[in-house]
């Protein structure tokens, strides 16, 4: 490209940033732009100063009822509980390596695994259970119908992954929609809308943004009396 | 469900989106709460009215919350983007409203004439009080440079439209909404030294 071609392109960076581009010339502009590294080093640079402009307006405090309707909003998008997606037989996790270590967990939760102390006498249905599988500790406590996973002892995650929970309810499998990044103590906790029916929990490591099904070996799973 | 609040709010804005592009509520709610009000600030700038600012808000959020995969970290911060959604948002509405030209914030009459008569309200009056005081980097620019990248920002002209109604060559236009960012920018870096 020459250099008065490139100027020419240049020229009209500032107008394309402001969005003062007619669709027509801003798409001109792209095209040019996925070829010429001077304009994308430009418009880099120029960023900053675009990114300011909101930032100098004048600060107004937004009427508490806006937040209450947006969350309202946000709140009623979430009460389709369980994603279609995800209603899909675990086929995952009727690997032999899986299964076998499913065999190997129920046999050590029926010899050992904790029940909490606060449920003596009601069948440890309203209990904490813990667990523990890889040097990680991970506490089911039941709250309504749901319930507060807590894992603790967890290694710190490369930042392209992200910790994934899943239920395993009718035999089917479903990710929890929170995914868990632990803090710097190796602890995490997610909520669990509706247990259910769930007879197993389990975490495994995904990448970043969570996966629709499990793509990898769980790294703690619990299995949850019925 | 999601993870609990004060979880969320150790999460910076870019570890928040994965958990909003998965429809945790709570994460979102963190997000608003950092950057509401700067986002209904710049929607009351450029649309001018607390009640279609709201909407403007309200609707550039659902927006973000039902879209959160598309934030692309490569291309700056997430507020820099939330903020994008809601300006270009607030450019729509204003687009949408039939009759009515963006709002201007300046001191420029000839701008102000290709506004219809009724754009002229009190409310506006008093906002153009303010126009004065222009903050941060803008404000220091020289009055032409900022007049043509405030029409553009928070107008929402186009480079020809502006060319007409400042009666300048749309090359000056466009070279000046060039030299006032490269200042900003520059002002910005010197900040930084």
């Amino acid at each position: 490209m020459s250099g008065s071609d490139h100027n020419r392109w240049s020229e009209d960076l500032a107008a394309y940033m402001l969005g003062a581009l007619v669709p027509r010339e801003a798409a001109e502009l792209e095209r040019h732009l996925d070829g010429c590294e001077r304009c994308q080093g430009e418009m880099r640079w120029l960023q900053p100063a675009l990114h300011s402009l909101p930032e100098s307006v004048e600060r107004q405090e937004p009427p508490p009822r806006l937040r209450q309707a947006l969350m309202a909003e946000v709140r009623a998008d979430t009460k389709p509980e369980r994603r279609p997606a995800m209603r899909r037989s675990w086929s995952w996790f009727s690997k032999p390596a899986m299964g076998f270590a499913v065999l190997v967990l129920a046999v050590a939760l029926a010899a050992g695994y904790e029940i909490g102390k606060g449920g003596s006498g009601d069948g440890g249905t309203a209990s904490p259970l813990v667990t523990h599988e890889n040097g990680i500790t991970m506490k089911m406590v039941p709250e309504g119908e749901g319930g507060t996973l807590h894992l603790a002892k967890l290694h710190q995650l490369p930042p392209d992954k992200v910790l994934e929970a899943w239920v395993r309810r009718e035999g089917k499998v479903e990710a929890v929609p929170a995914l868990l990044v632990p803090d710097r103590k190796g602890q995490a906790e997610t909520t669990i809308a509706d247990m259910t029916g769930v007879d197993t929990v389990m975490i495994t490591e995904e990448p970043q943004g969570g996966s629709e099904e499990p793509t990898g070996e769980a790294i703690v799973t619990m299995s949850v009396p019925q | 469900m999601a993870v609990r609040r004060e979880k969320a709010e150790r999460l910076a804005d870019e570890e928040l989106m994965p958990l909003v592009g998965r429809k945790d509520a709570e994460a979102f709610e963190v997000l608003y709460d950092r950057h509401g009000g700067a986002a209904y600030s710049l929607a009351y700038r450029i649309v001018g009215d607390r009640a279609a600012a709201e909407e403007v808000t309200q609707e550039a959020f659902i927006s973000v919350w039902r879209s959160g995969a598309r934030f692309d970290a490569a291309r700056g911060s997430v507020r820099s983007w939330l903020l994008s959604v809601v300006r270009n948002r607030a450019i729509d509405f204003l687009r949408s409203k039939a009759g009515k030209a963006p709002k201007l914030d300046f001191d420029d009459e000839s701008a102000l004439e290709q506004r219809p008569a009724a754009e002229r309200t009190e409310e506006e009056a008093l906002r153009r009080e303010t126009a004065t005081e222009v903050r941060g980097a803008i404000g220091n620019l020289p009055g032409e440079q900022a007049k043509v990248i405030q029409l553009a920002y928070f107008g929402g002209f186009s480079h020809s439209e502006i060319a007409e109604i400042l009666s300048l060559p749309m090359g000056t236009v466009k070279g000046r909404m060039r030299l006032g960012l490269e200042k900003i920018r520059g002002e910005l870096a010197e900040g930084l030294a």
